[in-house]
């Protein structure tokens, strides 16, 4: 079985996650799942390729403490995090969260706190590649 | 010595991903962001967050052990 969170260049199975989450406990009664993904514009500008850096030893120790967290704050019977660091292009994966609860609610807010807080705390960068040229991404509040 | 890495835009400002800081001894977070910022204006012009060891620091009055890693870090964009 693959680690419940981590950092890789290579595209996941969101199959291959659920049915890593639901091997953890039969009490699960509810997943929820978020995918983030590649979009091929920003602000106006096509987007042909997003490159990821990342502090990658401070980013997968906040990614654990986050899911410990998830599934002490929303009484989770697992979760699962999963981020890539490398070039995609449009359409790619880029980020799987999954958060596996006995019932639908917790599992929902458990999968929209993880994937909010993972954007304020884990250090990973984006950079856009347009026609125009390269640019960091600049966060929106 | 510390050791002070640089990421992503921030790394791209200052022209380095990494570079070694003399350690003084009861010196702050505050005073080496102080020094380096005026070395790299522009790269701390978006240098928003700070961690010592791979641990967020938010008091910047924190003293610096040496042989402290440090990352000076423009705000996240991952996910």
């Amino acid at each position: 079985m693959r680690e419940p969170v981590r950092i890789q260049q290579e595209d996941f199975s969101q199959d291959e996650e659920i049915t890593a989450l639901k091997a953890s406990s039969k009490r699960i009664g509810g997943i929820a799942t978020f995918i983030g993904c590649a979009r091929d514009f920003s602000e106006g500008r096509d987007v042909i390729q997003i490159s990821f850096e990342a502090y990658g030893s401070m980013a997968l120790a906040e990614m654990k403490k986050l899911r410990s967290e998830a599934i002490e704050r929303f009484g989770l019977l697992d979760a699962r995090i999963v981020h890539r660091v490398t070039t995609v292009k449009a359409g790619d994966n880029i980020v799987f969260i999954a958060a596996g609860a006995e019932h639908r609610a917790a599992a929902f807010d458990a999968c929209r706190w993880m994937i909010d807080e993972l954007k304020q705390r884990v250090p990973i960068w984006k950079k856009e590649i347009t026609p125009q040229g390269d640019a960091w991404v600049t966060p929106h509040p | 010595m510390i050791k002070v890495l640089f990421f992503g835009p921030v790394a791209d400002r200052v022209g380095s991903s990494m570079l070694q800081a003399e350690h003084r001894l009861g010196m702050s977070l505050q005073t080496l962001r102080d020094e380096l910022a005026a070395q790299y204006p522009q790269a701390f012009d978006i240098v928003c967050l700070a961690a010592v060891n791979g641990e967020h620091v938010r008091d910047m009055s924190q003293v610096l052990a040496d042989n402290s890693e440090v990352a000076f870090m423009a705000k996240f964009s991952g996910g």
